[in-house]
């Protein structure tokens, strides 16, 4: 036969070619620097500052998505920030978190001006950003004010590259009025059973069970007793997470830490995560699960939802937005959810309020690429600034909100719109718009006036709160659902942040035990949740050597070295 | 050497360089082309060598460290990529194997229609769903199959096949079939496109003669449909060979969800997770590398078969 004959030739073609494409190279690395045509306008005015207003454009990736952006920010505040700083962002926003689009541009060497990553470490390695230190140190005033010295100190890369390559664009000192996860049930559950006190997973069970017995189907259609939104990434911060978040840890990614000795270990490696998810099995076994939780995409999760049939879910808050804003929406008031510390048993605590300290990790950096890092840097620095942060919350002063005796207020009509017009940040470009580009005040953080940053005060929530969610939260002798829950002053502030926001070096054994261990634990624990009752033992210790013949502990040992060493760099 | 053969030779050079001259317009005008190949299909080629480095991405290339088949051992012991590699295999054989044969029949089908508005409303719906991307396809696929209103398991159901809904989606071993179903649905009809030209131009006066004789249509199909569009389904079916190296990955990843991923991860979106997804560039190279072999393979071997039954090859 010719067959081998020919492969033989095509190999010989091949190797002659990559021969010849060895000379060319030399030359083609040199023209893949090429910046970014907008910026290169701009190279003259180096120290061009927002005195002189030289309009430039920004090219920024981010790793979030945004459905409220628009284009050439032509928003009310998009256009006051042109006016101030005379920056246009040019941003594109990702729907995986940058999972591939930054390897990608690493591969490429081709960068955008601004970079909001989660987790810097392939760019890092790539030389791809620039050290912010020497830049907030000498041009960003209101950075520094915001984060403080030791919000700074914890931004440096490591102990031996104290560069700062990611600047945070977390909230600080944040103490969220929603509580960030917990039970999720329908107040028109809660009501018909006579409030029933809910803080067990046991608990929910009944309460659920009791009510399917009594209303097998919610407008013609069978009721959903409980469903989750596990799309994707989304299975870890609902489902996967429920492991730790119902055991009074609270969230470190996939590794729970000791708090003491700072040891890591893959949180559903405790054994008494098992129980959890045993619970889930039962659940599903006793016909309380939804069929189709682990099949379902993000936008069935939340048509679902929001036609009022499913009893309850369990997750955190952002996977709510959209679902309880429809229901609001089409007067479903019933139908909307309220919140509550639900835990394996009394024992344990929801530590959903726990404090990371300063959030760092994930934020935004510089490219080496941006032509102008320090007109980049004073843009990040205006969106900290004191002026900047109040409009981005409460939007323009006489548009959006009025003063009224020196105080902040939000005309009635305003509220309305704020509480039914889904594109309402869209329309005025307020909000999480602007304030992902750089570090923000949390809620409950006061102004120089003594007037809150955000709008998430107290007395607005509950202005905001529809009827039937006060006779609830009345009935349950509270005046918000963040009161059901333990507050973060009851927990000591966690030494290490939050284990997620660590960055893992990149091509490094512990980087792909952990996709390894991800890959097994998506894959095993959804089947033991399927499984028969009687059969989930077996599943989970099919899973539970699956990930030791992965090599976890190893994993775990180098996670731990990663902790302590943060701890150590964030201690001095 | 023989005199006569080495005239031969010099006859022959001179006769290459006589039609160049004479084909120089030709020439010129195909060299853009293959410049174009060259640079798209043969260059990138040259990254390879990144498979035998520890490749760290903004590093020149004389800086990377070289660590020789590391690579390439690490991937054969992952028992991971065996599965890939058998997702790949089954899904690009049934891919061929259906979806070259139903166009062809559905073809021959739709020809032998006689209601002509029919004909064209049909061959219209069905040539509609090339048009629609993957992603609005998994999205649809995943609501027929749904256990909550799907309206499979309410069909099945109502029929009494089922005493209650079916869970097609998180079951591994269906997810071969509705790959290669969905595929079918959203090619068929654009496929068929070109058998339905063939047929057309067959001549009338063949079926004429064939009904003169007293052929049924099931032997008018056979004797004359069939052989008449055989060129252009040896055609079709050269190029869809050629398409075997691109198994492609967008069907996989929109349709899988985490409790099928042992049958649905092809090496292509392996090379995506861990290769680029971590980062590794060397480590997702030497999968490509290995999908291209795979590739390179089934090529082969489709053709080593066509050609033992049509005598004609595509190399």
């Amino acid at each position: 036969m010719g067959i081998w004959k020919r492969s033989l030739q095509l190999i010989f073609i091949l190797l002659f070619l990559s021969w010849l494409a060895a000379c060319q190279n030399s030359e083609e690395s040199d023209g893949s620097a090429e910046g970014d045509q907008t910026n290169e306008e701009n190279t003259e005015e180096k120290n061009s500052s927002f005195n002189e207003l030289e309009p430039v454009t920004l090219t920024v990736f981010d790793s979030d998505t945004n459905p409220d952006w628009v284009e050439d920010m032509d928003t009310p505040v998009g256009r006051k920030i042109k006016e101030d700083t005379g920056v246009t962002l040019e941003a594109e926003f990702d729907i995986e978190g940058g999972e591939t689009k930054i390897p990608l541009m690493t591969a490429s060497g081709d960068y955008p001006d601004l970079i909001v990553s989660k987790g810097a470490s392939q760019l890092v390695d790539a030389n791809a950003l620039i050290d912010l230190a020497p830049l907030i140190e000498e041009h960003a005033p209101n950075i520094k004010e915001m984060l403080g010295e030791d919000g700074i100190n914890r931004l440096k890369w490591s102990e031996d590259d104290p560069s700062i390559y990611v600047l945070t664009t977390s909230p600080v000192d944040n103490q969220a009025l929603t509580p960030g996860y917990g039970a999720w049930i329908q107040h028109a559950v809660v009501k018909e059973l006579g409030y029933p006190e809910i803080t067990t997973l046991d608990d929910l069970k009944n309460v659920l069970k009791e009510y399917k017995e009594l209303h097998p189907e919610i407008d013609g259609q069978p009721t959903i007793p409980l469903t989750m939104n596990t799309d994707s990434w989304r299975i870890q911060s609902s489902f996967l997470n429920s492991g730790f978040m119902m055991t009074g840890a609270s969230d470190d990614g996939e590794y729970y830490i000791d708090p003491t000795s700072y040891e890591a270990t893959l949180h559903y490696r405790r054994p008494v995560e098992k129980e959890v998810f045993k619970w889930w099995n039962e659940m599903n076994a006793e016909g309380l699960l939804d069929s189709e939780m682990f099949v379902q995409k993000s936008d069935q999760f939340d048509s679902k939802l929001s036609s009022g049939r499913v009893l309850a879910t369990i997750g955190p808050d952002y996977l709510m937005n959209s679902a309880q804003e429809a229901l609001r929406e089409s007067g479903m008031e019933e139908r909307m959810y309220g919140v509550y510390p639900v835990t394996l048993s009394e024992d344990y605590k929801s530590h959903t309020y726990q404090s990371n300290g300063l959030q760092v990790g994930w934020g935004i950096s510089i490219t080496e690429d941006c032509e102008d890092p320090v007109r980049a840097i004073k843009f990040l620095d205006y969106l900290a600034s004191e002026e900047t942060q109040i409009m981005l919350n409460w939007g323009i002063e006489g548009e959006h909100h009025e003063i009224v005796d020196g105080e902040r207020v939000i005309p009635e009509e305003e509220w309305e719109k704020r509480n039914s017009d889904q594109d309402y940040l869209k329309k005025t470009g307020m909000g999480y718009n602007f304030a992902r580009f750089a570090p923000r005040y949390g809620d409950g953080v006061l102004d120089s006036t003594g007037q809150p940053f955000t709008i998430n005060t107290r007395e607005l929530a509950m202005e905001n709160q529809t009827d039937v969610e006060k006779e609830v939260l009345e009935a349950y002798g509270v005046e918000l659902w963040q009161d059901l829950f333990p507050l973060s002053d009851e927990f000591p502030v966690k030494p290490w942040g939050a284990a997620y926001n660590i960055s893992i070096p990149a091509n490094s054994e512990l980087q792909t035990i952990n996709q390894r261990a991800l890959d097994i634990t998506k894959q095993l624990v959804p089947k033991a949740i399927l499984e028969k009752p009687d059969q989930f033992d077996a599943v989970w210790d099919e899973y539970m050597q699956a990930l030791e013949s992965a090599n976890i502990e190893k994993a775990e040992e180098e996670y731990t070295k990663l902790i302590q060493e943060k701890v150590e760099l964030w201690s001095n | 050497m023989d005199v006569v053969e080495k005239r031969e030779k010099i006859k022959k050079s001179r006769l290459f360089w006589k039609t160049l001259k004479s084909q120089k317009m030709l020439y010129a005008m195909s060299l853009p082309f293959v410049v174009w190949v060259f640079v798209f299909n043969y260059l990138p080629v040259w990254g390879w060598t990144m498979a035998f480095q520890n490749y760290i991405p903004g590093n020149p290339f004389w800086q990377q460290e070289w660590i020789g088949f590391h690579h390439f051992i690490q991937l054969f012991q992952d028992e991971r990529f065996f599965l890939a590699l058998r997702n790949t295999l089954a899904m690009s054989f049934l891919g061929l194997l259906f979806g070259f044969t139903i166009p062809i029949v559905f073809a021959i089908l739709l020809n032998e229609v006689r209601h002509s508005l029919f004909k064209r409303i049909t061959q219209t719906v069905t040539y509609l769903p090339h048009f629609v991307s993957w992603v609005v396809v998994a999205g649809i696929v995943t609501k027929v199959l749904s256990t909550d209103g799907g309206i499979i398991n309410d069909l099945l159901v109502g029929l009494g096949v089922l005493d209650q809904p079916y869970q097609f989606m998180a079951e591994g071993k269906w997810f071969w079939a509705i790959v290669t179903i969905s595929d079918i649905w959203k090619e068929m009809g654009w496929n068929a496109i070109i058998f339905l030209a063939a047929i057309a131009g067959l001549d009338p006066q063949l079926y004429e003669a064939a009904k003169v004789d007293g052929a049924s249509r099931f032997r008018q199909i056979w004797h004359i449909t069939l052989p008449g569009i055989r060129p252009t389904i040896l055609v079709v079916l050269i190029l869809n060979i050629g398409h075997l190296i691109q198994i492609g990955f967008e069907k996989q990843m929109l349709l899988s969800n985490s409790l099928v991923i042992e049958y649905a991860e092809v090496l292509e979106l392996y090379a995506l997770n861990y290769g680029i997804g971590l980062g590794q560039f060397s480590y997702g190279t030497a999968i490509g590398i290995f999908n291209s072999v795979v590739s390179i393979f089934l090529l082969l071997l489709a053709n080593g078969i066509f050609r033992r039954y049509s005598n004609q090859s595509v190399m």
